[in-house]
């Protein structure tokens, strides 16, 4: 797309052909609050149908992130580009987005429709065309009977349907989800991250997601960006920053890791440990063995240890061990299966583990 | 123009502009001005508070002010705590009720309820005339004009003043903690000393600062009830405008009542802040807060369909053993006490206000509407109720506008920068109103407008300005900004934002400002009185005028008429605000199915 193409043609250009989902590029931006620095040199690109989700705890600078995307706050330094545009000094209502807010912002003295129509309105679509996209949006997201109703007449999952479908209506070339599911109880959540994942399947729509949930953030992301005080801290596929997380903190933030600095074992591994790493391990590749019990695979692969079990907690469908090995602690965490040997505090087990699920992360 | 508003949009800080440039010119510069004179500028000498302490008339009349003052703030607050207390304690439609009960006085008109005391206490009054047809006295009792008739009418006045902000306190406490220090052995009465009380302390600072400051810029009541040595400081000033104007004396009279309040609000702010460890700035601000009755009315507005928080703990509270049933008599008799005396005078007048012989009388002998007709008829009567109107809807007009805008600005504005600003705002809402009437009269002076409605709509605006901005801002506070943002982000300007989605959420505050802005000038004597320049008649001056010279009963029909205002403007804001509560509970229950 022409870097100087305005709004309006790519508008135009949704009406006609179909909504043109856009590519978002952060190039070193920099936001500093007086003397705190919220995001510092931050470049990233989200390529177009891609679902992003930043991760990161409170104060991370995530949602400044969100705030710079959505236009409510101007980068200190660097530059936002939005379809190859930059648009740093684009007031957020000159912009053409879709967002999804924390506690979805439904207008409370609008209806379900009178809410739809709002983005519409705001483009100067006439009535006519307003009222069959309504409708057609209505019925995509279930929600065609409540469409008279007030927003505080709607259960929370409504609400966020009606938040997501206000978001999309206007066919916008991205979307931003702030928190979107965090208001939810959690079965709710879970149908709702399904609902979200068709519909983002469906519509091909370039998303940024902003969250602290983890969970959220595995499930319906192509890719993740982990921040930590302003920086990016890691970004990748789910599956590798989980599995392959690059530092501590990111094996902490996402899931329960054990990590074990200076034990009194010899870890065994197929590459050197470097200096100013740590070794970490899942709890769940741990296998929790009795110290006589025949070991499964290949001796060669994998590694063993004697400790205690010092505590057993029983979580559902999980068993989860507390195991002193000499002065380091291990997290063990064990599927419930039928017929599985349960231990108690003060026995001796054998822990069991791949040498390949070990790995060296920096701290 | 588009340009301008998105200018203003990115600089909230400018939307206050218009609020500060009438208040500057009204009364910020004339004030400056005044104490300049009062200092005798740029020479810069006392002289002049010297030679006014010199003269032991003034002392006398100045300690007067001060004892006046406080002797009717210790009875609002002795009789007003234990009255709000039971207030709170009543069930929840019962203290519905009896809030509105103490609501409806406050907004009626002052001079109405002074007159009322006038018609009850007078030689010809109706205790007078009640103890000489039963043979108790021979000649009428010497009831009116002396100190008593000033505190029962100032009290009357005053009262609802004290019980609002008290009630206000007291609905804020978690009742669980009176019952909690029960459960850990505390008696009642301990258990109310030791939590109860320390907690409601900040109604009553608010309390007795908003009625010791009303009370020393006050002047109708003592006035018309108090006798010639009854004279208050700011009855003194008043006339020395209207028969010297000597400027310099008069600022310098005005300065001192003015260093009086502000050093009571200081000390006593600050006193009670610092035994909780706050600053003084936050008992300023919590003050400035407090000021704004408004703010409580609409707090009562929307508890009137809450439920009253721990309301288990609040029937405990009255299981305090075998005496429970004679604490409850005596509480009922009590309260029961408190309203007659706000709201018999009233009642009283109204049912005189229909008396068909040629003086009132009470019981009326026959039932007529003449007074009534008197009023309509009156050519002058009816045109200074008519000015009145006029002035009012300016007056609301003006200062909703000026002060809606000025209340989005300051809540957009970085917080010690608003405090400061809002404080600013208020100040002729909380100095003594003699003070803002001089200052004011000064300002139209210089600008060529005493005596004109243009003048006496200015004057009065600088006070229903605050009055809005309170309110106004009291909605905004509750309003949640992600929901502009929500606009924003789908492509709403500035003015379209502020248009479709701000203006429609804080529309009963807007309403509810306008409301109280129209009352507040409909009701205003001391500055009009003062920049009327006696070529405008608005009502409350003509009857202010005709309760000082001649005992006019047309003015009981005009009180009564004035007493239905503010039951008028109750229904219509109790309409607007539970409209807008009824829209967010609407039909609950359909969500099950």
């Amino acid at each position: 797309m022409n870097v100087n193409t305005s709004v309006s043609v790519s508008e135009v250009d949704a009406l006609q052909s179909g909504p043109v989902y856009a590519q978002i590029e952060f190039r070193n931006v920099t936001k500093t609050y007086g003397k705190v620095t919220a995001v510092e040199d931050l470049s990233l690109t989200v390529s177009r149908g891609e679902f992003l989700t930043i991760l990161g705890p409170s104060g991370s600078g995530k949602t400044t992130t969100l705030m710079l995307l959505a236009g409510f706050e101007a980068p200190t330094a660097g530059d936002i580009f939005i379809a190859g545009r930059s648009v740093a000094a684009v007031p957020s209502y000159r912009r053409d987005q879709g967002i999804v807010f924390q506690n979805y912002a439904l207008f409370p003295h609008l209806t379900v429709i009178r809410n739809l129509e709002f983005p519409l309105q705001m483009r100067g679509i006439n009535a006519a065309e307003r009222t069959r996209r309504v409708r057609r949006m209505l019925e995509r997201v279930h929600l065609s009977d409540l469409g008279g109703r007030m927003p505080s007449q709607l259960s929370g999952g409504q609400q966020q349907r009606v938040a997501l479908a206000r978001a999309m209506i206007a066919d916008p070339p991205f979307l931003l989800l702030d928190e979107p599911l965090g208001a939810l109880d959690r079965g709710l959540r879970e149908q709702m991250q399904i609902e979200m994942k068709s519909l983002h399947k469906e519509f091909g729509i370039t998303t940024v997601c902003v969250t602290h949930d983890q969970e959220e953030a595995l499930t319906l992301s192509d890719r993740i960006i982990v921040m930590r005080a302003g920086r990016i801290e890691q970004a990748d596929s789910p599956e590798a920053l989980y599995d392959r997380p690059a530092t501590s903190f990111v094996a902490r933030f996402l899931g329960e890791a054990n990590m074990l600095e200076n034990p009194d074992f010899q870890f065994k591994s197929d590459t050197p440990q470097a200096s100013g790493t740590v070794a970490m391990i899942r709890p769940e590749r741990i296998c929790i063995l009795a110290l006589d019990a025949q070991k499964r695979g290949d001796a060669d692969q994998r590694q063993s240890v004697n400790g205690t079990v010092e505590d057993m907690i029983y979580a559902g469908p999980l068993r989860k061990y507390h195991v002193r090995v000499g002065n380091s602690f291990f997290i063990v965490r064990e599927h419930v299966a039928s017929g599985q040997q349960i231990f108690r505090p003060g026995d001796e087990v054998c822990l069991d583990w791949l040498r390949s699920d070990v790995r060296f992360v920096a701290v | 123009m588009m340009k301008l508003f998105q200018k203003l949009g990115r600089m909230p800080i400018g939307l206050t502009i218009p609020a500060f440039a009438i208040l500057l010119v009204v009364f910020g510069i004339p004030i400056v001005l005044l104490f300049l004179a009062s200092i005798n500028a740029p020479a810069f000498s006392a002289t002049n508070y010297l030679g006014f302490f010199a003269q032991t008339a003034n002392v006398r009349v100045l300690f007067q002010t001060i004892e006046v003052s406080v002797v009717a703030t210790s009875i609002c607050l002795i009789v007003g705590y234990p009255t709000a207390y039971l207030i709170v304690a009543a069930s929840k439609s019962v203290r519905i009720t009896l809030i509105a009960l103490v609501i409806i006085p406050y907004l009626t008109s002052g001079l109405a309820r002074t007159y009322a005391w006038i018609v009850i206490l007078g030689d010809r009054g109706v205790i007078n005339n009640l103890l000489l047809q039963l043979g108790v006295i021979h000649s009428p009792l010497q009831l009116i004009y002396n100190t008593m008739a000033v505190y029962i009418g100032m009290v009357h006045i005053m009262l609802p003043v004290m019980i609002l902000p008290l009630v206000s306190a007291m609905m804020g406490i978690d009742r669980s903690l009176t019952a909690a220090a029960r459960s850990m052995g505390a008696r009642p009465l301990t258990a109310f000393w030791r939590v109860f009380f320390p907690l409601s302390l900040p109604g009553v600072r608010a309390g007795s600062l908003l009625v010791f400051v009303f009370c020393l810029g006050f002047y109708i009541t003592p006035a018309a009830l108090g006798g010639l040595r009854d004279a208050m400081l700011s009855t003194f000033i008043a006339a020395q405008v209207k028969n010297s104007f000597d400027i310099s004396r008069i600022a310098t009279s005005a300065f001192i009542l003015l260093a009086i309040a502000v050093a009571v609000l200081f000390l006593l702010g600050l006193d009670l802040a610092s035994a909780q460890g706050r600053t003084a700035t936050t008992a300023w601000k919590s003050w400035v807060v407090r000021i704004s009755k408004l703010d409580m009315l609409k707090r009562y507005f929307s508890r009137f369909s809450d439920s009253y928080r721990a309301k288990l703990w609040t029937t405990q509270l009255y299981q305090a053993g075998d005496d429970s049933r004679l604490s409850n008599i005596v509480g009922t008799m009590f309260v029961l006490l408190v309203m007659v005396y706000l709201h018999s005078p009233g009642l009283i007048v109204i049912i005189m206000s229909f008396s068909s012989g040629t003086f009132l009388e009470f019981p009326p002998s026959s039932i007529s509407l003449q007074w009534y007709q008197t009023f309509f008829g009156d050519p002058s009567w009816r045109g200074a109720a008519w000015t009145s109107i006029q002035i009012g809807v300016a007056v609301a007009i003006l200062s909703t506008i000026v002060g809606t805008l000025a209340a989005y600005g300051l809540n957009r504005t970085h917080p010690r920068l608003r405090s400061f600003l809002t404080m600013t705002i208020l100040t002729p809402v909380t100095i003594p109103v003699i003070v803002v009437a001089i200052a004011s009269y000064y300002g139209l002076v210089n600008l060529g407008l005493i005596g004109s409605r243009t003048g006496i709509v200015l004057a009065q605006s600088t006070g229903a300005t605050g009055i809005v901005v309170v309110i106004v801002s009291a909605t905004l506070a509750n309003f949640d900004r992600t929901l502009e943002r929500a606009a924003k982000s789908m492509r709403a300007g500035p003015l379209q934002t502020f248009w479709r989605v701000t203006l429609p959420l804080i529309r009963p505050g807007v309403i509810g400002g306008a409301v109280f802005a129209f009352l507040h000038s409909f009701d205003e004597v001391v500055i009009t009185n003062l920049v009327s320049g006696y070529s405008i008649r608005t009502l409350p001056l003509k009857m202010w005028e005709n309760i000082r010279n001649q005992i006019d009963p047309t003015i009981a029909a005009v009180s009564s008429l004035l007493m239905l205002v503010p039951v008028l403007w109750l229904i219509i804001l109790y309409l607007t605000w539970w409209r807008s509560r009824l829209r967010d509970h609407r039909s609950r229950p359909e969500l099950e199915t």
